[in-house]
């Protein structure tokens, strides 16, 4: 008996290790041996890329690196593939990206004199996918269960503030308004993306991130879901009476590839007809054999290096750690091309209206970096910079970093950490490392930057403490002239530069890599998050 | 025996209830609760009390601890954070899809390693043996990703004889053929991966087999080769064997794990990782239970085997 209870734990002790084991090679994605899919240029591969061709209809398939699931839903779904899905079933009233607004079920918005009521006129020709007319109920009830506490909504602080709430009210079968609790100039960009859910459909749902409606869901969007191969793939078919016009692709195919090499070769051979890649992975394949054209474009991320002001608090000698960096040179090694990616200047993506280049460049002057290091009085500085271990763009940064401050006589100590326990860390103001990296995609308006910055905001791990910085955001938040709140975010821009704590390192675009028999992809628009804006405008040869 | 066997199955399961509380409190103990993945920073603390209480993760440690084991003994395996789904609900189908493709990869695997780890271990250290042995070393140490996306490269991209990822073609889920070709790559991976450990494992039992006394015995009366491995040797190698079916279990949820992710086979491997990269924590604790629960059922199992195939075991038990 003894015999078997020892055999048994060694067992559960074996079985513990095993199951170690894969956790820690599931943490990070299977770092395979690329060389495989690297060579894969001489292959001239001619055949039409995506013709499935069952019964002459035209299917478009994009892969996509996450499954979706079944409970797509627009109060609670919030993440990327989620979101990409209800871009092709449902509606918002409107998109608001960097170009503007763009209009769907909305036609246009009045905005009354105190800036505090939005009247949005709807489209009276949308039908939903099973032929109930749509109407301003239906956007009353979706703005309300977005509201709703109890429901969790994605939106919800969007709509509701400390100040109160959005009040939501129809006004005739095609007109709705939204009055907001205060000004804020930001509001149009709030009530942006939220997409429409039918009411005839919802009416009785308690529960909405699960439930029996999700999975046969109803829509105003180009396309119809058909059917969910949970972990293999989405497909929808097209809405013949979509109120922008019929799409000209009959199938629309998210294709689920976890694995980036195999997402890459499955491009490379055809088998779909878009992805998204990196640089770098761009860079290894042979586009011309495979027929394919790549379309960078710009999400409004910037990638930057901040400063832990808590544990530099000098400011001269922040200014000599940024005077001694080339940000083209750091930009050019960790993403290959500079048509991958825009240079910001400020915290502002450059593709903002309120971006400015009218501030402190740093631009790298090691002259300028040693009088500033003498003037702070530091001698042999080392400082610590954190990076996440398996994030390649920050890894080359953090290298380039390291070899330019080494010019300037400042030593660095590179520290390579796992991505989730950086971002738990850099929350602490007592962190260990003096310099990190960070990146983000805020929304369209300015106000939204403010959660980097202000003292005890959120996303603030630098734990900058300026004052001024405060005032300056709260004015900016509450003017509604354009003009001068583009001054007050040209001024913030500026004082932010020169208090030197956040380094703009590159604002990299996001590469869609499409198969050459798709077009209209410029028609379609290319926008963060939802890739497609309008995918109805997409055609194929 | 009767007795042995209840016996058994009575140690097993303190041994499960030990492995649900390491798998709990390794994940309480994790830098990041499933709290953080709901909240975002934005939120009240009243709108955070709220989520918490709404999934429980206000209650005290064993209270949370009772309510997820009452959970799955129920069949309730809670919710992803991530996508809102039912667990339960996801494996039924992608532990079907692994299995699909997990045990007809295994029982090649393992009908191979015993030919070709007798083969082996009957002519030691001749040339049938040095190429058997040699080539499992090799294969042990090749890692199935990277075989796998040699075979991609050269049997879906080079020659384009094979589609590369999933498991069916888009609206042709009732095709046999179309399934079979999916199926022939990560097949061809997974047999390849279970094979060199096995052929190692009967050719060391046969080799260790073939010096015993009783060999030199039957030898000496004059029995042939034949007779002898026939008879006698594979009796002996095939007992340990069997057992190393039972320890297999767990490979039907967690044995595919990296060569579904290459291929995109919707298996348990996909969801699986993709839980642990978006810290799904209520996936990653019931695929850890799930599985650790199979490895003691599996060794219960060979055990139970061993007993009824071996006289000594049982009269020992």
């Amino acid at each position: 008996m003894k015999k078997f209870f020892m055999k048994s734990t060694a067992f559960l002790l074996a079985s513990v290790v095993v199951l170690g084991g894969l956790t820690a090679c599931g943490g990070k994605d299977p770092v395979a041996d690329t060389t495989a899919a690297n060579d894969s240029s001489a292959s001239g591969s001619n055949d039409g890329a995506g013709q499935t061709a069952a019964g002459g209809e035209s299917t478009f398939t994009y892969a996509i690196a996450g499954d979706p699931g079944a409970n797509v839903n627009v109060i609670t779904t919030s993440d990327r593939f989620g979101l990409m899905t209800i871009k092709m079933i449902y509606s918002p009233l409107y998109m608001y990206n960097a170009d503007g607004i763009n209009y769907f079920l909305a036609k246009s918005i009045d905005t009354s004199d105190d800036k505090l009521t939005y009247t949005m006129h709807l489209r009276d020709d949308v039908k939903w996918s099973d032929g109930e007319k749509f109407t301003a109920d239906d956007v009353v009830f979706t703005f309300e269960a977005m509201a709703d506490e109890k429901n969790a909504g994605w939106a919800y602080s969007q709509l509701v503030f400390p100040e109160g709430a959005v009040k939501i009210e129809k006004i005739d079968d095609y007109t709705v308004s939204l009055t907001m609790p205060f000004v804020n100039s930001a509001a149009i960009e709030m009530f942006s993306q939220i997409f429409i859910m039918p009411k005839h459909i919802y009416e009785n749902v308690e529960n909405f991130e699960n439930n029996d409606v999700n999975t046969k869901p109803v829509g105003t969007g180009p396309y119809v879901m058909a059917e969910y191969s949970p972990g293999s793939y989405v497909k929808f078919t097209k809405n013949e009476n979509y109120f922008l016009g019929a799409p000209s692709i009959d199938n629309f195919v998210y294709r689920i590839i976890e694995n980036e090499n195999t997402a890459m070769t499955a491009i490379q051979s055809g088998e779909v007809n878009a992805w998204i890649g990196t640089p770098a992975q761009v860079a290894q394949m042979n586009l011309e054999a495979a027929n394919l054209t790549v379309y960078p474009y710009q999400e409004g991320r910037v990638g930057y290096m901040m400063i832990n002001a808590n544990r530099i608090k000098d400011e001269n000698f922040r200014k000599a750690i940024f005077y001694a960096l080339d940000k083209k040179a750091i930009a050019d090694a960790a993403l290959l091309d500079p048509q991958y990616y825009d240079l910001p200047w400020s915290f502002m993506p450059p593709n903002s209206q309120y971006f400015t280049e009218d501030v402190e460049k740093y631009e790298q002057n090691l002259d300028k970096s040693k009088e500033f290091l003498a003037a702070s009085g530091v001698t042999n500085p080392e400082l610590t910079l954190a990076y996440n271990a398996s994030d390649s763009l920050q890894s080359t940064s953090a290298i380039m970093i390291q070899e330019q401050l080494q010019k300037a006589g400042i030593k660095v100590n590179l520290t390579g950490v796992d991505a989730t326990a950086l971002s738990q860390q850099m929350k602490q103001a007592d962190n260990p490392y003096d310099m990190y990296f960070g990146g983000y995609i805020m929304g369209i308006d300015p106000d939204t930057f403010s959660s980097l910055f202000e003292s005890g905001a959120p996303y603030n791990y630098m734990h900058y403490d300026y004052p001024e910085m405060n005032d300056l955001f709260a004015q900016g938040r509450k003017e509604t002239d354009d003009a001068k709140r583009k001054e007050i975010y040209t001024t913030i821009q500026q004082k932010l530069q020169d208090t030197a704590c956040f380094y703009p390192l590159y604002s990299n675009k996001r590469l869609l890599v499409v198969s050459k028999n798709v077009s209209g992809i410029e028609e379609s628009k290319l926008v963060p998050v939802y890739t497609f804006e309008d995918t109805s405008k997409l055609q194929m040869k | 025996m009767a007795k042995y066997i209840v016996r058994r199955i009575l140690t097993a399961i303190p041994m499960v209830l030990l492995i649900t509380i390491l798998c709990f409190a390794l994940m309480h103990f994790a830098p990041y609760n499933a709290i953080d993945a709901m909240t975002t920073p934005k939120m009240s603390p009243e709108t955070i009390e709220l989520i918490k209480a709404k999934y429980g993760y206000d209650k005290p440690l064993f209270i949370q601890y009772l309510r997820w084991l009452n959970g799955i003994l129920n069949g309730n395996f809670g919710y992803s954070i991530v996508t809102k789904q039912s667990i339960a609900g996801d494996l039924a189908v992608r532990i079907p899809n692994t299995i699909k493709l997990v045990l007809p990869a295994y029982a090649t695997a393992y009908i191979l390693a015993i030919i070709l780890g007798l083969l082996a271990g009957s002519h030691k250290n001749k040339a049938a043996d040095k190429v058997i042995d040699g080539i499992s070393s090799i294969a042990i140490a090749v890692p199935s990703f990277w075989f796998s996306m040699l075979l991609i490269f050269i049997l879906g991209y080079k020659l384009k004889l094979l589609p590369i990822v999933g498991m069916h073609s888009v609206g042709k889920e009732a095709s046999m053929a179309d399934f079979l070709r999916h199926f022939i790559m990560p097949f061809i991976t997974l047999t390849f991966t279970f094979l060199p450990a096995n052929v190692k494992f009967v050719r060391s039992s046969t080799v260790t087999q073939f010096s015993e006394d009783y060999v030199l015995v039957q030898r000496a009366f004059g029995a042939s080769r034949g007779e002898i491995m026939f008879k006698h040797v594979c009796k002996n190698v095939l007992l340990p064997i069997i057992t190393r079916l039972g320890m297999a279990l767990q490979l039907l949820v967690t044995g595919a794990i990296i060569t579904e992710t290459v291929f995109g086979w919707p298996g348990v491997g996909p969801y699986f990782i993709k839980a642990i990269q978006g810290m799904d924590y209520p996936i990653v604790m019931i695929i850890l239970v799930l599985s650790s629960t199979l490895v003691i059922l599996g060794n219960l199992l060979s055990d139970i085997l061993y007993c009824i195939t071996d006289p000594r075991i049982r009269e020992m038990g």
